[in-house]
C-alpha cells in the first residue's frame, strides 16, 4: 500500500474528485441558510396548525432543519424542499405518537389527570397579535381559526397532503416524497380532504 | 375542477399566507436562532447516543425496547381493562386504544433509529412513571 506524506500527496494520486474547497462549502451553507429563510415561517405555520402547541412547532422545525443541514446539505438544492418537509412531517407524526403514549399512560397512574399538553386549548391563544383590531383583520383570524381547526379533524394524511399541496405549492410528486407514499396516494388524500374542507367549511365561509 | 373547490384552495391559501405573515416578531426572532443553530451544528458531529455509535447493537436495542416497552403496555393495565370482552363477546375501546399504542411504537420508520431516539428521549419519563405506580397503585 503506497504511503503519502501529505494529504495533497494522496489527493494528486488518487482518481476521484478534489475535496470541495472552503469557498464552495461557503456558498452551500449560504444557499440553505437562503432556502431555510424563506421556508421556515410556512413549515413553523403548518407544524402549528398539526401540533397547535407553538414551542413544539419550533422544536420540530429546528430539527427538521438540522436534519436537512446534516444529511442531505450536499444534495441538489432542488430536492432540499420534498426533503425537508419529508423530515418535518415525521418530526409532527413522531411527537403526535408520543403524545398519545405518554397520554395513555398517563391514564394508568393514580390520580393521574389529562395531560394538560393536549387538553383543548382557545382558538385564540394561537392567533398572532399584530395590534391590527379592525374588524377585516379579525374576521381574517377567525376564518384562519376555524380552517386549522377543521384541518385538525382531518385525518394524519390528508392534511398532510392538503397543506403541502395548497400551502406549500409542492406539485404531486414533490408531495408524493414528502409524503413517502405514491403520486396515487396523494391525489387520493388530497381529494378526500378537499372534499371534507368543503363540506365543513362550506357553511361558515 | 369545480368552482367551489378552486374558491375552497383560494382561500384557504390566502388565509395561510396571510396567518405566515403574522407570525410575531418574538417567534421570528426564535425561528431564525433556531436556523443558525441548526446551520452551525449541522458542521459538528452530532450528538448521538451509546447505540448509535456501536450500529452493532442498534437493532438488538430497538428490539428489547420495543419488547420491555410492549410488555409494560400489555401486563402494565389494570386487570379488567386490558383485552376485556364485553357480554356480548365484542373487544372493548380500551383494549383496542392499547393495541393502538402497540402499533404506534411498532409503526416507526425503520431504519431512521427514530424508535430508539423516541425510547431514549422519553426514558427519563418512563423510569418516573414506573417508580410513581409502584409506589402508589392505583386503586
Amino acid at each position: 500500500m503506497p504511503r503519502f506524506d501529505t494529504l495533497n500527496a494522496a489527493w494528486m494520486v488518487w482518481d476521484g474528485p478534489a475535496p470541495a474547497p472552503e469557498e464552495k462549502v461557503l456558498e452551500q451553507t449560504r444557499e440553505l441558510d437562503r432556502f431555510l429563510a424563506e421556508i421556515e415561517r410556512r413549515a413553523f405555520r403548518m407544524a402549528q396548525v398539526a401540533l397547535r402547541d407553538p414551542d413544539d412547532a419550533l422544536d420540530v422545525v429546528q430539527d427538521a432543519m438540522l436534519k436537512l443541514a446534516r444529511s442531505y446539505a450536499t444534495r441538489p438544492s432542488a430536492e432540499w424542499r420534498p426533503l425537508f418537509y419529508r423530515i418535518l412531517e415525521n418530526g409532527i407524526r413522531d411527537l403526535q405518537r408520543r403524545r398519545s403514549v405518554r397520554k395513555r399512560f398517563m391514564t394508568w397512574l393514580p390520580g393521574s389527570k389529562e395531560d394538560p399538553d393536549n387538553e383543548a386549548r382557545d382558538p385564540l391563544d394561537n392567533v398572532a397579535d399584530t395590534g391590527l383590531a379592525v374588524p377585516e383583520k379579525l374576521m381574517q383570524d377567525q376564518a384562519m381559526q376555524t380552517l386549522e381547526i377543521s384541518l385538525r379533524e382531518l385525518p394524519a394524511r390528508q392534511r398532510e397532503a392538503f397543506m403541502l399541496r395548497n400551502f406549500e405549492g409542492l406539485d404531486v410528486a414533490e408531495t408524493a416524497t414528502a409524503m413517502g407514499c405514491s403520486e396515487g396516494s396523494v391525489k387520493t388524500h388530497y381529494s378526500r380532504a378537499v372534499h371534507t374542507l368543503r363540506e365543513r367549511l362550506g357553511e361558515v365561509w | 375542477m369545480s368552482l367551489e373547490q378552486h374558491d375552497l384552495e383560494q382561500r384557504s391559501r390566502a388565509l395561510f399566507h396571510d396567518s405566515v405573515d403574522g407570525v410575531d416578531m418574538a417567534m421570528r426572532s426564535r425561528l431564525t436562532r433556531a436556523r443558525y443553530a441548526a446551520l452551525e451544528a449541522a458542521g459538528r458531529p452530532g450528538p448521538r447516543g451509546w447505540f448509535a455509535r456501536n450500529p452493532l447493537w442498534t437493532p438488538a436495542a430497538g428490539v428489547t425496547a420495543a419488547a420491555v416497552l410492549a410488555a409494560a403496555l400489555w401486563f402494565g393495565t389494570p386487570l379488567g381493562q386490558l383485552g376485556s370482552v364485553d357480554h356480548h363477546g365484542a373487544v372493548t375501546a380500551d383494549s383496542v386504544a392499547n393495541l393502538e399504542d402497540l402499533d404506534l411504537v411498532a409503526s416507526t420508520d425503520e431504519g431512521s433509529g427514530d424508535a430508539m431516539e423516541m425510547l431514549q428521549d422519553d426514558i427519563d419519563f418512563y423510569a418516573w412513571a414506573d417508580k410513581a405506580a409502584g409506589a402508589e397503585p392505583a386503586a
